[in-house]
C-alpha cells in the first residue's frame, strides 16, 4: 500500500533540473493527480552547465540549454516566486499573495550566486542564470580584462572561457585553485595548461574587497590591488530558504533532508537547496547537475512510497571543462597522493587516472579521454549494481 | 510513433540518459550514446523522455 491514494495535488516550487525531475519523477512512480511546477524565473526550465563555456563563449545559442518541454499533463507557472510556507494549511504563498495549495509538496527553490559587492556598489558580475550569463556576455564584448574571484569549478571555467574569448585573465582565490576540490596533482596540471593559456593567479590568503563605487572597479587581494574592465565573482552559491524561514522545517545552511530526501510529513526536497549528513557528521552540500538528478528522482518517489524507497547508492560524478581539458570524475580524489596512469599519458593531454587507498579503488578520473561513464565509475570504486532495499 | 533525435555534436558522453532510463540509451565503448530502439514504443515513452531531460548538455530530443 503506497502512500500514492491520499496524494492528489503536488507543487513543486522551483523550475531547474531539480524540480523538472521531481516531476517527471512522480509520473514515473505512477502518481497520476494534479502536478503544478512554481518556476521563479520566466524562462521556460533549461540547463545551467553550458552557461560558463559554450553560451558565454557565443558558440551556443541561449535556447539550445532549454530542456526538453515537460509533458503536456504538468502545469508549468513561470514568474511564480513562492514566498511563505503555510505548512499547518499546505499552502506556498507567492509573492503576489496567492495561495497555491498542495497536499504533497516537492521543494527545489535552489540557490543563488553569493556576491561581493557591498551596498552602493554595482556592476559585480555572475553566472548563475541565464540572464546572468547574458549580462556578462554583453559586458566582455567592450572588455579587454577581467579578474574572476574565486577559483573553484565554475571561476576556472568562466576564467577558460574569457581566455578563449582574448581576455587578458587574472585569477584571485583565498585558496590555491581547485585544490580542494580536486588534490593537488590534478588541480596542478588544470593550472599548468591555464597558465599556458596566458591566465595569471593571485592568492588572497585574507579574503578580497571589491573596490570601486559604485561600478566595482578593482580587487583588493591583500598584498596588491589587480584591476580590471570587467570583474566576476564566482564564490560559491547560498541556498534560496530565506521563504522557509517562518516554517518549522529544518534549515542548516540549508533545507535539511533525510538520506531520502524527506523533510517533514508529505515535504520531500531535491536539489540546490538541500543540505545532508551522513552518520551524524558534518551538514554537506552537493550542488552538482547529478545530484539534483538522483536527489530529484529520490525525493518523487520518496513523497509516493515514503519510507519503502530503496535507497539509491553513493555516485559521485561530476566534471568540468576548462583550457583544453574535459575532465570527468568519479569519486573523491583523495589528497597529497599521486594517481596511477592507466591509459594515456597526462603530460600529452590525455590519460585515464585511478587513486586507491589502502589498495582499494577511491576515484578515476578521465581526461580528454573516452569512456563509457559505468567503466570510469567501476574503475573508481563505484560498483554497478541495484539500488540497496531498506 | 516517436523517435529521438541525438545531437552528436553537444553529448559529452555523461551517461545520465543511460543511468535513468537503461531500457533506452546505451554508452558505447567510446561514451557515445546509442539508442536502443528505432522508433519508441507507447510503454517507454514516459522513460525516453526522462532519460533525455537529464541530459546536462540538452542532447537528446524525444520527437512525438
Amino acid at each position: 500500500m503506497t502512500r500514492a491514494s491520499s496524494l492528489r495535488r503536488v507543487v513543486v516550487a522551483g523550475g531547474s533540473i531539480a524540480a523538472v525531475t521531481a516531476a517527471e519523477g512522480l509520473r514515473l512512480q505512477g502518481f497520476d493527480g494534479d502536478i503544478t511546477l512554481l518556476a521563479e524565473e520566466d524562462h521556460p526550465p533549461y540547463s545551467r552547465v553550458p552557461l560558463s563555456k559554450g553560451i558565454l563563449a557565443g558558440r551556443e545559442a541561449l535556447g539550445s540549454a532549454t530542456l526538453p518541454p515537460v509533458a503536456g499533463d504538468v502545469t508549468v507557472r513561470l514568474g511564480a516566486t513562492a514566498a511563505r510556507l503555510h505548512e499547518e494549511h499546505r499552502r506556498v504563498v507567492l509573492a503576489d499573495g496567492e495561495e497555491v495549495p498542495y497536499d504533497g509538496l516537492v521543494i527545489a527553490t535552489g540557490a543563488r550566486a553569493r556576491r561581493l559587492a557591498g551596498p552602493g556598489q554595482t556592476g559585480e558580475c555572475v553566472v548563475r542564470t541565464r540572464d546572468d550569463a547574458t549580462r556578462l556576455a554583453a559586458r566582455l564584448d567592450t572588455a579587454g580584462s577581467v579578474i574572476v574571484v574565486g577559483a573553484g569549478f565554475l571561476g576556472m571555467e568562466i576564467a577558460s572561457t574569457c581566455a578563449v574569448l582574448g581576455k587578458t585573465v587574472t585569477v584571485v582565490d583565498r585558496d590555491p585553485p581547485l585544490r580542494r576540490l580536486v588534490g593537488e596533482w590534478l588541480a596542478d596540471l588544470v593550472v599548468q595548461a591555464a597558465r599556458e593559456r596566458g591566465v595569471e593567479f593571485a592568492l588572497a590568503p585574507d579574503g578580497v574587497q571589491l573596490l570601486g563605487r559604485p561600478e566595482v572597479q578593482a580587487v583588493d587581494c591583500g598584498d596588491r590591488i589587480a584591476t580590471a574592465d570587467v570583474i566576476v565573482s564566482a564564490v560559491g552559491d547560498l541556498p534560496n530558504t530565506e521563504w522557509l524561514a517562518d516554517s518549522r522545517l529544518p534549515l542548516h545552511g540549508g533545507l535539511v533532508v533525510d538520506e531520502r530526501c524527506r523533510v517533514a510529513p508529505d515535504i520531500v526536497a531535491a536539489g540546490d537547496v538541500t543540505v545532508s549528513r551522513t552518520h551524524g557528521g558534518p551538514y554537506r552540500r552537493s550542488p552538482h547537475w547529478t545530484s539534483a538528478v538522483v536527489q530529484g528522482q529520490l525525493a518523487a518517489a520518496a513523497l509516493v512510497h515514503g519510507r519503502e524507497t530503496p535507497l539509491p547508492r553513493p555516485d559521485p560524478y561530476y566534471w568540468t571543462e576548462q583550457f583544453g581539458l574535459d575532465i570527468k570524475i568519479s569519486g573523491e580524489i583523495p589528497h597529497g597522493q599521486p594517481p596511477t596512469v592507466l591509459a594515456g599519458d597526462p603530460r600529452q593531454g590525455s590519460a585515464l587516472l585511478q587513486w586507491s587507498l589502502s589498495d582499494r579503488p577511491v576515484a578515476a578520473v578521465a581526461i580528454n579521454h573516452r569512456l563509457p561513464v559505468v567503466t570510469l565509475k567501476r574503475l573508481g570504486g563505484r560498483a554497478a549494481g541495484p539500488p540497496v532495499m531498506p | 510513433m516517436a523517435t529521438i533525435e541525438v545531437d552528436r555534436d553537444r553529448c559529452e558522453g555523461h551517461g545520465l540518459c543511460e543511468q535513468t532510463a537503461p531500457e533506452v540509451y546505451r554508452l558505447d565503448d567510446d561514451g557515445e550514446v546509442e539508442l536502443l530502439v528505432g522508433e519508441v514504443p507507447p510503454e517507454l515513452l514516459v522513460t525516453a523522455e526522462a532519460g533525455a531531460r537529464v541530459c546536462p548538455v540538452a542532447a537528446l530530443r524525444v520527437r512525438r
